[in-house]
This record gives C-alpha cells, sequence and structure tokens, in this order.
C-alpha cells in the first residue's frame, strides 16, 4: 500500500479520514491495528479489504493493482481472497446456519462441484457441525460468531479480516474466538484484526497503532 | 447460471421478509382480483343473453315485431296497443315473407279439477309450430278449422300438463283458463329449463280468435312473428314491414315507431355494445389499480432497502457484484407481483364462483384473464422492481457495514 489518502466529502466541506499510509503486509502475517475512535482503522480495513476505493494512491493485493478496479473485478477480489468477520456478525436472519456459509458461494464464478460439504467441514471447523440448521436468532452470540467464521472461511480466501469480532460477546467466547483465529494463522491465513482491546491485539504478531488518519507506530513483536 | 443463483436467493429474500412481501402483493391482488371479476362477469352476463336469443328459437330467416316503442323486450312498452291482425294480413302480403304467426298474450293461472298452475296462455295460429320448429308430443296442434270457429282447444307445453295433470292422460279432458273451459287437445314436446333459469315448456297455446274474444276480449296484437324465405332477405323485410306499419297506423313522417323488432342480430349488436362499454371500463379500472399495486411495490421495497443495508453490505463483502443485486431486488419485485397476480386471480376465480352460486351475477370463467394477470404482473414488477433495485446494487459495501 503506498500513499494511501482516502477522504469524504459532505456537502460544503471535505473530510481527509487517511493522509497517507504506506503499509505492507506480507502473506501469513498476523496484523492487529489499533488505535483510538476516529484514528481511520475501519476506512483503512474498507480499503484493505477492497469494499472502497481510495481517493488516491496505490494498492497492490497479491501483486494485482486494486485501486481504479471495476466493480466486477473488485468484487470477484473479495470473493476469493477475504473473508470478513463483522462485530456485529451481519448473518442473514431467517436462514439457517448452513445457508448463511454458503453464501458466499453463490457469488463464485465457478462455484465449486462440492460446496454442501465444503459447508458441512467449514462449520465443523468451528465447532457448529451440529448446529447446522439453526438460525442465527437461535443461537448465542459466541456461536453466531463462529458462524460468520465459517462463512469467512468457506472460499478458502487468503486473507481474514475482522472488525472488533469480540466487541460484542463475553470474556468467554472472546477467547474461543481468538483461539479460533490464532489457529487460522498457524495453518497459514494472513489475519487482519481491527481492534480496542488491548488483549485481543496481543494476539497478533505485528501491532499497528494509528491515529489522526495516519500510522503512529507500527511493532512486530 | 448466476442468473438463477439470483433467482433463489430473491426467493429467500422474500421468505425472510414476508410482512414486508404481503404488504407488497396487496395492491396487485387487489386489482388482478377485479380484473378477473370484472371480465368473468362480462363474460357470463353475455352468455346468458345469449342463451335468451337461444331460447326465443329464432332461427337467422326470423325476426319479430313487437308493439309499441321502445328498445328490444328489455324497455317495458310505451304503448302496447298499436298492432292489429291487419298489420299481420299486410306482412303476410309480402312477397319474401313465407310465415307469418300474429299472438297475444296473457298470464293466467290454468285449473284442472283442484290443481292450478301459473302460466302463460298464448293466442297464436296455426302456424306458429312451423314458425318455431317444435315437435308434438301427443295430440295435434291448433288447425284452420279452430282458429275460424274460435273453438276452445288448448295445446299445452310439458310444465302445466305435470303441474296439473301428473300422470293422467291430458288428451280431452277439460282445463280452466280465467272463467272458461277448454278442451285439451295436443302437448307440446318438452324442451327443458335452460341455465338462465327459463322455462319454454311453461306455457299454453290456443287459437288466437279464441283470445281475442273469449281471454283478452281485444283484438290487437303483442307481437308479430315473421320468417322470411331465406336469411338474406330479413333487412328489406324489415324495411316493407315498417313501411306498413307506420302507414297502417297512421304515423306522420315525424312520429317515432310505435313498435319495435327483436331480431338475433339487434340482440347481439346490444350484447357487444353493452360489451365494449364494459371493456372500456374495465381497461380503466385495472389499468389504475395495477399503476397502485406497481407503486406500493416499489415505494414498500424503496424503504425495506433502508432495512435490508445490512444484508446487501454483506453480501457485497463476500463477492456480490452490483449487478447481482440488482438481478436480486428485480427478481423480488417481479415474483411478488407474480405472485400478487396468483392470489389475485385465485381470489377473482372465488369471488366470481360465489356470485354465480349466489345468483348474483352470471359469471364465467374463461382462461384469458388468467393469461393477462401473469403479464401485465411480470411486466409490472419489471417497471417497478427498476429503481429499487438500482438504489439497492448503488449502496457501497463499506458504507453499509459503517452502522
Amino acid at each position: 500500500m503506498k500513499e494511501i489518502r482516502k477522504s469524504y466529502s459532505n456537502q460544503a466541506f471535505e473530510t481527509e479520514v487517511l493522509k497517507g499510509i504506506d503499509l505492507n503486509i506480507e502473506e501469513g502475517e498476523y496484523v492487529s491495528i489499533i488505535g483510538p475512535s476516529g484514528a481511520g482503522k475501519s476506512t483503512l480495513m474498507t480499503l484493505l479489504g477492497c469494499l472502497g476505493a481510495p481517493t488516491t494512491g496505490s494498492y497492490l493485493l497479491d501483486g494485482q493493482e486494486v485501486a481504479g478496479m471495476s466493480d466486477r473485478a473488485l468484487s470477484q477480489v473479495r470473493n476469493e481472497k477475504i473473508g470478513f468477520v463483522f462485530q456485529a456478525f451481519h448473518l442473514l436472519p431467517g436462514v439457517s446456519a448452513f445457508d448463511n456459509v454458503m453464501m458466499p458461494l453463490i457469488y463464485c464464478e465457478k462455484p465449486p462441484k462440492d460446496a454442501k460439504d465444503r459447508v458441512s467441514e467449514s462449520l465443523a471447523k468451528v465447532g457448529l457441525a451440529k448446529r447446522m440448521d439453526h438460525a442465527p436468532g437461535q443461537m448465542s452470540g459466541g456461536e453466531q460468531q463462529r458462524t460468520t467464521i465459517a462463512r469467512a472461511l468457506i472460499n478458502r480466501p487468503k486473507i481474514i479480516m475482522a472488525d472488533e469480532p469480540t466487541g460484542n460477546l463475553d470474556s468467554h467466547n472472546s477467547a474461543e474466538i481468538m483461539k479460533i483465529f490464532d489457529e487460522l494463522n498457524e495453518e497459514g491465513k494472513t489475519i487482519i484484526l481491527v481492534t480496542h482491546d488491548p488483549e485481543v491485539a496481543n494476539h497478533g504478531n505485528r501491532i499497528i497503532k494509528m491515529k489522526d488518519g495516519l500510522i503512529d507506530s507500527d511493532e512486530t513483536l | 447460471m448466476r442468473t438463477l443463483r439470483n433467482f433463489l436467493q430473491a426467493l429467500r429474500g422474500i421468505g425472510s421478509n414476508r410482512a414486508n412481501a404481503a404488504l407488497m402483493m396487496l395492491g396487485i391482488v387487489v386489482g388482478i382480483a377485479s380484473l378477473t371479476v370484472i371480465v368473468a362477469v362480462g363474460e357470463g352476463v353475455k352468455n346468458k343473453v345469449l342463451k335468451r336469443i337461444a331460447n326465443l328459437g329464432f332461427g337467422p330467416e326470423s325476426f319479430s315485431v313487437y308493439s309499441g316503442a321502445g328498445r328490444l323486450f328489455f324497455k317495458k312498452a310505451e304503448d302496447p296497443q298499436s298492432m292489429t291482425l291487419q298489420d299481420a294480413e299486410d306482412i303476410r302480403a309480402l312477397p319474401t315473407v313465407s310465415i307469418v304467426v300474429p299472438r297475444q298474450r296473457k298470464r293466467l293461472q290454468a285449473i284442472y279439477k283442484k290443481n292450478f298452475t301459473g302460466t302463460r296462455a298464448y293466442g297464436v295460429t296455426p302456424e306458429w309450430v312451423i314458425a318455431r320448429d317444435w315437435e308434438m308430443e301427443d295430440g295435434r296442434f291448433l288447425n284452420d278449422s279452430d282458429m275460424r270457429r274460435k273453438r276452445k282447444v288448448a295445446v299445452m307445453g310439458a310444465t302445466p300438463i305435470r303441474n296439473l295433470f301428473a300422470d293422467k292422460d291430458p288428451i280431452g279432458k277439460m282445463i280452466r283458463l280465467d272463467d272458461t273451459f277448454f278442451e285439451v287437445i295436443g302437448v307440446l314436446k318438452e324442451k327443458g329449463v335452460t341455465e338462465s333459469g327459463y322455462d319454454p315448456d311453461n306455457r299454453i297455446l290456443v287459437p288466437l280468435t279464441t283470445t281475442m274474444s273469449r281471454l283478452l276480449n281485444q283484438t290487437h296484437l303483442h307481437s308479430i312473428r315473421v320468417r322470411t324465405y331465406v336469411p338474406e332477405t330479413v333487412p328489406e323485410t324489415m324495411e316493407a314491414v315498417t313501411e306498413i306499419l307506420r302507414r297502417n297506423h297512421g304515423l306522420s313522417a315525424l312520429a317515432a315507431d310505435d313498435f319495435r323488432y327483436v331480431t338475433p342480430a339487434g340482440i347481439m349488436q346490444w350484447v357487444t355494445e353493452q360489451k365494449q362499454a364494459m371493456n372500456r371500463m374495465l381497461a380503466l379500472i385495472s389499468t389504475v389499480s395495477l399503476l397502485v399495486g406497481g407503486i406500493v411495490i416499489m415505494n414498500i421495497m424503496l424503504v425495506s432497502i433502508r432495512e435490508r443495508v445490512k444484508e446487501i453490505g454483506v453480501r457485497r463483502c463476500f463477492g456480490a457484484r452490483r449487478l447481482d443485486i440488482a438481478q436480486q431486488f428485480l427478481f423480488e419485485a417481479v415474483l411478488i407481483s407474480l405472485a400478487g397476480g396468483l392470489l389475485g386471480s385465485f381470489l377473482g376465480f372465488a369471488l366470481s364462483e360465489t356470485s354465480n352460486q349466489l345468483d348474483l351475477l352470471p359469471a364465467t370463467i374463461t382462461w384469458e384473464p388468467f393469461v393477462a394477470a401473469f403479464a401485465l404482473c411480470a411486466l409490472i414488477g419489471l417497471i417497478f422492481g427498476v429503481q429499487p433495485a438500482r438504489k439497492a446494487s448503488q449502496l457501497n459495501p463499506d458504507e453499509t457495514l459503517r452502522a
């Protein structure tokens, strides 16, 4: 990532949220992004996750220039390379865990033939093999978050991005979720966490501290 | 393939937003139901009138002229005493005319011993049975001798026979019509009650001369049935009849006719006019209600997109393109519209059937309104789904997750 700037314009005035970020993340890293509210963590996350285009600058993901990509190409990148986990889970309401996990496969260029096996496998991996038919409303917060992790993993992405993944969970469930992330990292997945919680951040082996739209410190443990 | 998957997601989307979907359907359901009912009733009325024409026993070479001005038989005659036997004689003299049957009619009670029944007595001439192509079940029809001698003889339809005689042989028995006794000399073959409830067998025929002197005590006619040799001469014959009647009745050039024609073509024309008027109204009503239904779908969908920002965002995060989201919402609009159409068709079908069963209005169900409903609803869903689909697809995934 080079000289990334992102500004939002709001009628009369323009707010520059990211004021020139240079960042390089290697495959297999476990990165935590921390910082106070308004520092630009989430904005950086949306750019890293190809959810929005930077106002200026360049972003190479897996050797591919992402800035200026078409919607179609961006969608494909998100679909194949990145799995998202959100603070508020964002599961489809009224849809079973199984079908929620299946959802990213709908948008594949070529859906795998063994889709159902992959969903079962993915759910088993987060310890929800017996909860497949439950709708989000019938599951606890921890179970819902594990479902979203299963969903993020279904298309075998290289990168998992998590925005405050433990923000809505108690300490016991948080610990379990973090354990899953640790395991995923050991398997070779690149993990990028955005969090307020220093304890969660310390799971990573690299901590990026943000302040006022710039990287304040970047230390590898 | 991708489109099919978006279609399945649309089904799922409707499934998990049932309350909204039901609201969206409402306008379409009402629109399509009313369309179905109006079409069915229109058809039903037409069929009823067509059956009525069949009941009249008209062939294409026949027409009737009724005394009194007015239109067809739907309006009560204003001057029912205009036609005489002389008119019938003059019409009979026309070269194109094969048969003329002058008629009188009276509603009365027929009595045999202790049995009685309400029926219609017709005073007719012997040609009646030929003009109507009606066969005899038993006995004989009226003849010229009965006419000349004003005999008190009667030919009865199957209904009064059943009501008065049960299983007994009626031939030769004496029945009383008003205060006069008549001898039963023949029985007409039964035709059976029509679907519209008209009973052509509920009639008693007596010589016209006898009704004039015994039953009605008047000489003017109720109507004259005219039969030409070939159907092609019906228009020119009607013109000639008009001339005769106007001259005989002494009508000035400015005066309106004091008689009216009943012809199969005339009745058909009336039915067609009514149907066209109804179709124009139908087009208006259904256009308005379906437009409203479409606008309802569009607006509720626009609102529901606000509620579903998260869902759209998550789908986008996991690789849904703008086009995928647009397709999903467009499919949802079309599916909801079609479902509304299906429900509306069922409702309309049920209402038409009920109307039939309860005898409120005749309704005939045909397949056309169902096909029209399908096409219209698909079209409405497409048209009114475009705007919500566009809006949903243009949401940015990062902004949708901000909340």
